[in-house]
């Protein structure tokens, strides 16, 4: 690898909806630059996880290096530094954005402008990046360039004149693209001179070489063999192996300013390496790190138990390994009466929670039970002492509490105009505050609500996507503690209670869900020998009840010669459901049950 | 240890009915209210199919000890097709000279002169497809007969001397109520059939019934009343003489099914037919449920395709057919075969039941109570599969 001028860097990312393309145009890019070869091409070259490349959105971020030779003939190199898509990483988008001078808005022709992208190119300008809008996607028949740039200038007010209309599939457009970046795209500020600091976009753990850090060398020189220091995390290393990605990893013995790459070092954990921390040298250590960088803070918890109980020992050792990969995720023990041995654990959010889930469940081939998820509460004790807790069995009793706060999300909805009334009833019904309405264009509309977290986990997602037919889309962002009349609703089934049933609830509420999460308990439990009575109670006083009527047979009336194949998988099935439930006293809970709190009509 | 590992038994399905009953969902064929085998097509031809089936298929040596025609309704069968198709049994896997040969027969679908021919072919022991006494409820489960038609049934059984011959009821059917019920019982007593079977309506998915209704939910009886039903078929057939032999079916000392009773032993039996399953060198195989599949099946010189079933399963379903019978599992034969450790583990497994008097055991044998182990037997069963697999 030759030296490169700063000057004839470009680093960029690219910001679009899921599904809008982005991983399309960046395989285009790789493929047009010669960076990977035709035939090494797998589709979507950058999402490297199953998972990822199944939902087709990108969890993780990574980054590539083009060679580039630009129509006036000068040779450039361009790094393009990936970012997750999704509103539960955005901490990591943030610091992905702060590695680049630039970005390609994508954005699909036929759908337009949606709240994650929004949201993204707020990030963007935040970071003062030069903004490249694309319209992707322009041979499709619904294509509508036009209608969509005047959404853009619009709603972000960024001048399309210039926009580049594309088709990533078809490759139309990318040459520009690609001068586009070469010609828009600011160089870096060429501080070669400077102390070391370089910034830390992504991170990952290999159980060969330990982490492998990415990074962007914001100022000065590092070489192979470097003592660095992280200095968030305060620890030192010696590089082992400093190199670019293209998108292969290739060793290279130095890097400077503007540059991207990576390096390992024996670092046992990402923990040690997070992402916003800043490089520097250990000899010659810059003064300030590169502002931006945040500790992971879990917003979302739940319970995860094994089914099987000897499988508690793998779950342990799996979070473990998952955790040396993923900063943001945190565990504890827990242990409840209904479930047993399992943990606590911490996410940025629901999809986060989600690829956790399917992760240990898929890699580490484990049989879990989640229980509903819920947020951090805070609580002022007659005492005047202040705690926060996560799960419901943690919250004292009405006698010793003074206050309960709970955190509020300013959530941002775009949504053609004929779902504003259902989604305004479904924020209203989630304890939503209006807080603005207003046309993007004459059919779509952005509206912001202020709402409970807690009420945006349990499902809110899926149901504003069914009551919008999919259209509509969202996008949050903290806002901070507020107080609220909460209280703990407590589920007995069979007269005893049940510790994960259990859930923080507002007042005012706390009748219609005991009645509904009752209701559906007596859909979700199977009938047994004996009448199951089910309560909802807020301290001593019940407040729903219902009750599962007593099975008063279970038979198979006929087996005959052609029936014992058919008839022997009914009583494996029978068997089997009988394995996945969890017994609380005498009565067999199924999985589903703990989830029921998520399900009830809202 | 004595094991059959030979079938001595064979099912033959006669797919074809002149209706849809509304509970039904076994592989059968319409083939209209006029509809004989003299006159049907269909019927000749599938007549030929299972002749085919027969001559080119997996042969033991050694001589059918019972013959099974279910359907369907086998009674749409000519005298001459029956003749027929026993022959070719005969001459290609022998029947044993005291074999019991089945027939089933619907009430309002043969003659005379059939039953006669049927006899003298052969056939020792009927089954006549009565259900109900009710007009109004044979109706409402589209049943082709009516009452008169099921004591016409009777006489010409008698009328040709047929003694053996067995009755099917169903409890449970939509209206039905516990009174009603009770006279079903006492009428088909009053008949003195050698055998009765009588079954609780299972509500299949993809049939009339499982489309319209919900299990337990009005208009059919609430499950209380089933049980009940069931409990008072145990105590009125019981009383009039029958022995109860297994969870459905009731007979006079003498008169149980043989050819069934090779089932409930898990014993190897030929399936020949259109949907027929069969069991034979440790391979269950089902035939496929439509002519056009069989009939290609056939031309292809009909291929056993199936795995070889191992131990667990084997174990499983001796213990899921024999505990359907009142004499229960043979423990001394389940030790040779499966190891002593195993019978103590289902006696382990089963303590809390035997506790709450639903299974009982001694030295030889396990076995459901009748009728409370019964009633319970999948939910017994269940807790037999889970824990037997888990380890």
């Amino acid at each position: 690898m030759t030296d490169v001028s700063v000057s004839r860097i470009r680093n960029f990312s690219i910001i679009a909806h899921i599904d809008h393309g982005k991983s399309t145009l960046a395989d285009r890019l790789l493929q047009v630059t010669g960076t990977v070869a035709q035939r090494k091409m797998k589709e979507q070259f950058l999402d490297s996880m199953d998972l990822e490349r199944e939902r087709g959105i990108t969890i993780k971020l990574q980054a590539a290096r083009m060679d580039y030779t630009a129509k006036n003939g000068e040779k450039y190199v361009l790094n393009l530094i990936d970012t997750p898509g999704h509103v539960d990483f955005s901490y990591e988008v943030s610091r992905s954005l702060a590695a680049c001078e630039g970005a390609l808005l994508v954005v699909d022709a036929s759908q337009g402008v949606e709240a994650q992208t929004l949201a993204n190119v707020y990030l963007a300008l935040e970071n003062d990046l030069e903004i490249i809008p694309v319209l992707n996607k322009i041979d499709l028949p619904g294509a509508d360039p036009d209608r969509v740039i005047e959404e853009i200038e619009e709603v972000i007010g960024l001048d399309c004149t210039d926009a580049i209309r594309a088709s990533a599939k078809q490759g139309i457009g990318v040459d520009e693209i690609l001068e586009a970046i070469v010609k828009e795209v600011p160089p870096p500020q060429d501080t070669v001179e400077e102390p070391l600091r370089a910034l830390i976009f992504d991170s990952y753990y290999d159980p060969y070489r330990g982490v492998i850090v990415y990074f962007r060398v914001m100022d000065g020189c590092v070489k192979q063999g470097d003592r660095v220091r992280l200095m968030a995390s305060k620890k030192e290393y010696a590089i082992d192996e400093l190199g670019i990605l293209s998108p292969g990893q290739i060793p290279i013995d130095t890097l400077h300013a503007g540059e991207v790459g990576y390096f390992s070092a024996a670092i046992k954990a990402v923990e040690d390496a997070r992402v916003g921390d800043t490089i520097t040298l250990a000899t010659e250590p810059a003064e300030t790190a590169l502002p931006g960088y945040t500790e992971a803070k879990p917003m979302v918890f739940c319970g995860l138990f094994p089914t099987d109980s000897e499988q508690y020992e793998d779950l342990r050792d799996a979070l473990e390994k998952l955790k040396l990969n993923d900063a943001a995720l945190s565990y504890e023990p827990e242990t409840s009466t209904a479930m047993g041995f399992g943990f606590r654990c911490g996410f940025l959010g629901l999809l986060h929670m989600e690829i956790v889930q399917e992760r240990l469940e898929r890699e580490y081939n484990l049989d879990l039970i989640t229980t509903a998820p819920s947020v951090i509460y805070r609580v002022t004790t007659t005492s005047g002492e202040t705690f926060e807790f996560d799960n419901p069995s943690q919250l004292p009793p009405p006698g010793n509490r003074e206050i309960i706060e709970e955190p509020y999300v300013r959530i941002e909805m775009i949504t053609p105009e004929e779902y504003v009334g259902t989604l305004m009833e479904l924020c209203q019904a989630r304890r939503g505050e209006f807080k603005d309405m207003k046309y993007l264009t004459p059919t779509r509309t952005t509206l912001v609500y202020e709402l409970p977290l807690a009420e945006v986990v349990t499902d809110f997602f899926n149901q504003l996507k069914s009551r919008s037919r999919g259209y509509a889309s969202m996008e949050y962002q903290i806002l901070g503690y507020r107080e609220n009349d909460l209280v703990r609703l407590d589920v007995m089934v069979n007269g005893d209670p049940v510790d994960s049933l259990a859930t923080i609830v507002h007042r005012d509420k706390a009748y219609p869900v005991g009645r509904s999460l009752t209701e559906k308990l007596k859909e979700l439990i199977p009938r047994h020998q004996f009448k199951i009575p089910l309560q909802a109670s807020i301290g001593s006083r019940i407040i729903a009840s219902e009750h599962i009527p007593a099975l008063r047979k279970d038979v198979l009336a006929k087996c005959y010669g052609g029936d014992i194949s058919r008839k022997k998988k009914l009583l494996q099935k029978q068997a089997k459901g009988k394995k996945r439930m969890k017994s609380i006293g005498t009565v067999d809970v199924p999985q589903e049950a703990f989830m029921a709190v998520l399900r009830l009509e809202s | 240890m004595f094991i059959i590992n030979y079938p001595q038994a064979a099912y033959l399905h006669i797919p074809f009915c002149r209706r849809r009953c509304y509970y039904c969902d076994f592989a059968i064929s319409v083939v209209g209210d006029n509809a004989t085998g003299e006159t049907s097509q269909s019927i000749a031809r599938y007549v030929d199919a299972i002749c085919q089936e027969i001559q080119q298929g997996v042969k033991f040596d050694a001589p059918l000890q019972t013959v099974f025609f279910g359907g369907g309704t086998p009674s749409l069968l000519s005298v001459g097709q029956l003749e027929r198709i026993l022959a070719v049994l005969d001459a290609c896997l022998g029947i044993a000279p005291q074999a019991e040969i089945s027939m089933e027969v619907d009430p309002g679908t043969f003659t005379l002169p059939q039953i006669q021919g049927y006899t003298q072919a052969g056939v020792n022991r009927f089954s006549l497809g009565v259900q109900s006494f009710d007009d109004e409820i044979l109706q409402a489960c589209g049943r082709s007969h009516r009452r008169k038609d099921i004591f016409q049934a009777v006489d010409l059984l008698r009328q040709v001397g047929v003694q053996n011959f067995s009755l099917d009821l169903i409890s449970g059917l939509p209206h039905q109520t516990l009174t009603q019920w009770q006279n079903t019982l006492q009428e088909a007593i009053a008949i003195a059939p050698r055998h009765i079977s009588s079954y609780d309506l299972v509500l299949e998915p993809v049939t009339a019934f499982g489309k319209q209704y919900q299990p337990g939910e009005k208009p059919l009886p609430n499950d209380e009343d089933t049980a009940e039903m069931y409990r008072l078929a145990q105590q009125e057939l019981t009383r009039a003489g029958f022995e109860h032999y297994e969870i459905s079916n009731y007979a006079q000392p003498g008169f149980q099914c043989r050819h069934n009773r090779v089932y409930w032993r898990n014993e190897p039996y030929y399936g020949l037919g259109m949907g027929a399953a069969s069991y034979f060198n440790g391979q269950r195989f089902g035939r496929s449920r439509t002519r056009r599949e069989y009939y290609d099946w056939i031309e292809k010189g009909c291929p056993i395709i199936s795995p070889v079933s191992d131990d667990t399963e084997i174990l499983l379903e001796t213990l899921m057919l024999g505990l359907r019978l009142a004499t229960g599992i043979n423990l001394d034969r389940m030790a040779a075969n499966f190891g002593e450790n195993t019978v103590t583990q289902i006696k382990s497994i089963l303590k809390s039941e035997r506790d709450r008097g639903l299974v009982h055991w001694d030295r030889h044998s396990l076995r459901l109570s009748d009728p409370e182990g019964f009633l319970w037997s999948n939910t017994i069963l269940a807790k037999l599969f889970d824990q037997l697999t888990s380890t």
